[in-house]
């Protein structure tokens, strides 16, 4: 039977790779793809919302919540807890870069509000989550 | 000030025959942080720096020695 540290390698390793792989679905479906397709009335509980709170919530807890206690601990501890917060100011950075970005590019004069939060919002969970997702691989990488 | 920390974890981890899981295991943390470390990728605790030198049963300051 496989011990805690061993169970808790797996679920690591695998988490690094669903973030990266959802970050960049992230990026390809809602910037690439369908850009500003969440709905232009109503409420706003649409496809692109989900998936940022879904994306965030992951990167804020560091998923894996049906996990036990005790691998929960052994996965999110000292390592993970120090690379979800460089991860995390990559991502504000990256916010910040965005929303100047939309403020003085000529052209995004007409966008309004919302999509502009969905630009500064889609580039910031994306690159947070890849960051975490490096340093989480690397963290791995046996040299 | 020196962001630079020498350790001497893989070895006198190996020293004793342990893996990085064994270790892992004896300090209750994971083996990526073991990892990590060995590979002066991350700068532990103090907290952390602390109970891997007991579970070496060694000093801290032997474990870890910031370069002249």
């Amino acid at each position: 039977m496989p011990s805690p540290v061993e169970i808790a390698d797996r679920v690591s390793r695998k988490r690094a790779i669903v973030a990266a792989v959802a970050a960049i679905a992230f990026v390809v479906i809602h910037i690439l793809i369908r850009p500003f397709s969440h709905s232009a009335n109503g409420l706003k509980l649409d496809y692109w919302a989900i998936n940022a709170v879904v994306l965030l919530a992951v990167l804020a807890t560091g998923g894996g919540l049906l996990n036990n206690r005790q691998i929960r601990v052994l996965v999110n501890d000292e390592v993970s807890r120090s690379n979800y917060r460089t991860s995390v100011v990559a991502g504000y950075w990256v916010a910040m870069t965005a929303a100047m970005a939309v403020y003085f590019w000529p052209t995004a004069e007409g966008l309004s509000a919302r999509n502009a939060v969905y630009v500064v919002v889609t580039a910031s969970v994306s690159v947070a989550l890849l960051v975490f997702s490096y340093l989480e691989l690397r963290a791995h990488r046996d040299e | 000030m020196s962001e630079r920390l020498i350790n001497r974890l893989r070895e006198e981890r190996a020293r004793r025959s342990l893996t990085q899981a064994d270790l892992a295991e004896m300090v209750d943390v994971s083996r990526k942080t073991i990892n990590t470390v060995e590979n002066s990728v991350f700068i532990p605790s103090t907290v952390l720096a602390l109970r891997l030198a007991r579970a070496l049963k060694m000093s801290v300051e032997d474990l870890f020695q910031i370069p002249e």
